[in-house]
């Protein structure tokens, strides 16, 4: 079995150790001018010598930026939109927050979501692979320039106006710049693509992975933790923390609690999992009457998966190998997609509990409402497609009857209309594409699934066929897994594999693809057309892994039925 | 200043319109149909070659390519030749997907042919887009009901009857040859069973004891089997000197465990066991360790004649093609079936005319489909408002040697509906097999 790299022993948070923690980032309001130096460095295989003008600043509101401007500009500069950030300063916790801030340091390892205010000014699954980017870029005559917003969390208008005023200082300093490219990734993704339908100074935009707008996103990541409550751990809050930071030390000790709780329940399915991944048990903390009842626990996993639309696949497990014998079929069949629900399933937690406590402290209220959602209905063909990993009709019935709102037991939750209408909208886009916008997503993202793009496709359509958009301005993109690649050891036991495996995951595009993307892009924006389906395969070489077919539909999050 | 959308200056000319137009009117006319050529018709199947289901339908894409072969030999479709794509899905929903996915880009098929299983083409049909692309999704082999909704799946065309159907058919044959005897239903925990279920709900037939379940796989699990024997011996102790029915609506490697379980515990000749069609492969029976004493006098539905009755033509036909085409592989009721469907895609295609294309050849199952010459017993139903292949069943009894007989000594055939409609006794006669197995339809 994968291990999910759970420490085995959680230690307890002392409140001593919560209230240390509890620390309030406020951010820098000062305005200052842009310092500006040269620098020289290397890029490229063959180590060129690139020279570019770096001016780092933070505007009026308090956003940090850099621009970074080559010697030799062609014209073009590209604007990078990061993805989510803490907003919550948490103590080092396995998963969730693997490193221990450092704010004395200023956070300088890289780790992505880590609560930070520094911009980035390309995409990369690392810093080295940022940097590799950054230059590249350079090189070839683009400018690059980022901002970080004044706060962390899902701060969408903020990471705008961010944006926005720095390109006004951007242009300011460089007038030669005369065409953008607005690219970002994850809730950075969301950001470029909301940022080009409101503003014409972009050009083009390459959104990778883009996350969906709040209402279903955040649907989707309260589904995860009221299902992960409801079917493992009811003592888990989940949502609506009464005394929220940074008012009072107690809603926090309660997040910050949940957070442990919800790692329990993901280290103790693993570990049941991998004991009997036939028929493996449930975690202690689950209900009593699912405890009793003959419903692999595996089978709840994979419910959960579906009905908050975590996909089947992931990094170890593509939904269909089985160890060489005679429970091959049955593996894949049973075991194999359920398991991947619960490697992808740790991720979307992890961002649902700190996104939706950062929605809360930021609209003021619970973002997330189920009092009315049929989670009979929204399981759909699916209860046929996965029968055998959902162990059938009886057991799909008794799960959904507990889940029923008729059951004392489930209590459902009752958002906030205002915070909901809140959240709603500071982040949301409506598909009116007015300039060439290219996607590149991995249909197994674990946390921006492909049905997020799917929606924004369909929006996009509809605004074509409402005559509020033009129709060619949309190209979706797709990487794949492998056909199959689960691996067994010669014991039968699943491997990890040292590097994601692509299509899967989130954010694991190569610098290849991203560069792929960067030259689509420019091309875009220069020409003011989309590539042709040909001419965007080739630019990435004969990479197995994507694909271009305008009639794939992958199915829209559950949240949307 | 950063300007809004709004301020965005129309740039739309009434130049660009008419050069818009003029350049749509210089189009080449329309493009080429994927998977044809002047002389191949390409075709592609997703199914089980390897795992477990692999032992039973591994054998269905060979012999589809020795029946294709064989007219390829004979001229082929009006001068092209068939080429069929196999890919191994090994019954898996996500491989199925893959690998259909596959077929249609990467292998660029015409349609596809013989695909299997409900949750495996249910997943593939969808993720492979193959309504919006049009592509012909031909005697696909389930039964499953959902199948037939022509808004989800409009392009497919199943060649088994639905489970509905069978179920029905089962209980009429149940009340007219076992009438008084208890009867219990074991059927599979899915889409299978619930269709099984509806039917013989609609038909409005009464088990002696509440149905049992199962999820597929379940039977994988030691021990399991067992203990549903245990349960059918209270049958027998609440019925004392009877001989129930009991149904079993699911795959051969269940009726295979339970066979042999009723065969350990000593009690395989206290019931009548009446396997379902999907169920009931005497040769894969044989294979999976049920012993022929147990085989013997096990009660069936069928569509098609046995694969071991050399006096029907039509099995005498394709046991000839499968002896040049297909070498090394045993004649056996898959075999039979898989020759039969390639048989129908033939007619399919011819039907469609020289000028091939996706909609030609479905609209041409849905005028001329009923009429294709077939080897089975029972009437195809298809037309603009049904996809759905076999209306009906004839009971068969199999033998120690696995033969398939007519219950009784006498062929009965029953036709029906997946709905509310009655099991009837037909006269059904199908139609004479073409000259030398080779359609000459149009």
């Amino acid at each position: 079995m994968k291990n999910i790299n759970l420490k085995k022993s959680l230690v307890a948070l002392t409140t001593s150790a919560l209230i240390a923690a509890l620390a309030v980032v406020i951010p820098t309001t000062a305005q200052a001018a842009p310092t500006c130096d040269d620098q020289t460095v290397l890029a490229g295989k063959s180590s060129t010598s690139i020279t570019f003008k770096k001016c780092v600043g933070t505007d009026f509101q308090g956003a940090n930026y850099e621009i970074r401007m080559p010697k030799k500009f062609n014209g073009t500069l590209f604007l990078y939109s990061h993805g989510i950030r803490h907003s919550t300063v948490l103590p080092q916790i396995p998963v969730i927050n693997p490193s221990a801030l450092d704010i004395a340091t200023g956070y300088p390892e890289g780790w992505r979501s880590k609560l930070r205010t520094f911009p980035e000014v390309a995409p990369g699954r690392s810093p080295a692979d940022q940097e590799t980017i950054a230059r590249t870029l350079l090189s070839q005559g683009y400018a690059l320039a980022g901002a970080s917003p004044r706060v962390g969390g899902w701060a969408v208008p903020e990471h705008i106006e961010a944006n926005m005023n720095l390109l006004e200082e951007a242009k300011t300093l460089f007038p030669k710049i005369n065409k953008i490219v607005s690219w970002g990734d994850s809730l950075g993704g969301h950001i470029s693509q909301s940022m080009s339908e409101q503003f014409d100074s972009i050009d083009a935009a390459i959104n990778l992975h883009m996350a969906g707008s709040a209402d279903v996103q955040f649907s989707q990541l309260g589904d995860v933790i009221w299902l992960t409550k409801t079917l493992f751990d009811p003592t888990i809050k989940g949502h609506g923390y009464e005394n929220r930071f940074p008012g009072d030390p107690d809603g926090y000790k309660v997040f910050i609690t949940d957070i442990y709780k919800v790692l329990g329940v993901l280290q103790t399915l693993q570990a049941n999992i991998q004991k009997n991944p036939v028929t493996p048990a449930w975690p202690d903390t689950a209900p009593a009457s699912l405890k009793a009842s003959p419903i692999p626990v595996r089978s709840a996993i994979m419910l959960l998966g579906l009905l908050a639309g975590i996909p089947p696949q992931s990094t170890t497990y593509d939904a269909s190998s089985g160890p060489a014998g005679p429970l091959e079929t049955t593996f894949g069949l049973a075991v194999n997609p359920a398991v991947a629900v619960l490697e992808n399933y740790s991720s979307a937690l992890g961002l649902g509990i700190l996104a939706g406590y950062d929605a809360q402290i930021r609209c003021g209220g619970v973002v997330y409402d189920n009092t009315k959602t049929d989670y009979a209905a929204r399981l759909g063909d699916n209860r046929y497609t996965w029968a055998t990993a959902l162990s059938g009709n009886t057991s799909i019935n008794g799960m959904l009857a507990y889940l029923s709102p008729l059951n004392p037991a489930a209590p459902r939750v009752k958002g906030d209309a205002d915070a909901i209408d809140c959240i709603n909208n500071q982040s949301k886009y409506n598909g009116k594409v007015s300039t060439p916008t290219i996607t590149l997503s991995q249909t197994a993202d674990a946390i921006t699934p492909a049905g997020y793009v799917e929606k924004f496709k369909n929006l996009y359509q509809g605004n074509v066929s409402a005559k509020e958009a033009k129709p060619g301005l949309l190209l979706n993109i797709w990487n794949k897994p492998p056909d199959t690649y689960t691996k067994f050891s010669s014991a039968g036991l699943p491997i990890t594999p040292a590097v994601p495996t692509t299509g899967t995951s989130h954010f694991m595009f190569t610098n290849e693809q991203i560069m792929a993307m960067a030259k689509l892009g420019a091309a875009a924006a220069k020409s003011g057309k989309l590539p042709s389906t040909k001419t965007a395969l080739a630019a990435f070489k004969k990479d197995a892994s994507i694909f271009i077919d305008p009639d794939f539909t992958p199915a829209l999050m559950p949240q949307e039925k | 200043m950063i300007r809004n959308k709004s301020m965005r200056r129309a740039t739309l000319v009434s130049a660009i319109v008419a050069t818009g137009a003029m350049l749509l009117s210089t189009l080449p006319a329309q493009a080429a149909t994927p998977g044809v050529t002047a002389k191949e018709i390409k075709l592609g199947i997703s199914s089980p070659l390897t795992g477990s289901a692999g032992l039973s339908y591994g054998k269905v894409p060979g012999a589809m390519k020795a029946y294709f072969n064989y007219i390829n030999a004979n001229g082929g479709v009006y001068g092209r030749k068939i080429t069929l794509v196999s890919r191994d899905d090994k019954y898996l929903p996500v491989r199925a997907a893959t690998e259909t996915t596959n077929l249609i880009l990467k292998d660029n098929v015409f349609a596809l042919v013989g695909a299997l299983g409900t949750a495996t083409h249910a997943k593939a049909y969808k993720a492979a887009a193959l309504a919006a692309k049009n592509v012909p999704d031909l005697f696909v082999n389930t039964g499953f009901s959902g199948f037939t909704n022509q808004v989800k799946y409009p392009t497919t065309f199943m060649v088994l009857p639905t489970y509905a159907m069978e179920a029905k058919v089962i209980a009429k044959a149940i009340k007219d040859n076992f009438p008084g005897q208890p009867s219990l239903l074991i059927a599979q925990d899915d889409e299978f069973g619930t269709d099984g279920v509806a039917g013989f709900t609609a038909a409005g037939h009464k088990f002696s004891a509440p149905n049992v379940l199962y999820p597929q796989g379940y039977f994988s699990t030691p021990g399991r089997d067992a203990a549903v024997i245990t349960s059918l011996k209270g049958l027998l102790a609440l019925a004392p000197g009877s001989k129930p029915v009991i149904v079993l609506f699911g795959t051969t490697d269940v009726t295979a465990a339970l066979l042999k379980a009723a065969t350990d515990a000593g009690v395989e000749k206290s019931f009548t066991w009446y396997a379902g069609s999907v169920g009931a492969d005497a040769n894969t029976l044989l294979a999976l360790g049920v012993k022929s004493t147990t085989i013997d006098g096990v009660v069936s539905a069928s569509f098609m004649p046995d694969a071991k009755d050399l006096t029907d033509p039509y099995v005498k036909q394709f046991v000839d093609i499968n002896t040049k085409y297909n070498k090394g592989i045993t004649f056996d009721n898959y075999v039979l079936a898989a020759m039969n469907s390639a048989m129908l895609t033939v007619q399919a295609l011819r039907a469609a005319g020289k000028d091939l294309t996706r909609k030609g050849v479905m609209t041409a199952i849905e005028t001329k489909g009923a009429k294709f010459a077939s080897a089975g017993l029972v009437p195809l139903g298809y037309s603009a408002t049904s996809r759905i292949g076999y209306n009906g069943y004839w009971v068969s009894q199999l033998n120690a040697k696995g033969e398939g007989k007519p219950f009784g000594g006498k062929l009965v055939i029953y036709t029906t509906d997946s709905g509310a409609g009655a099991v009837e006794v037909s006269t059904f006669v199908r139609p004479t097999m073409p000259k030398n197995g080779i359609p000459t339809n149009s």
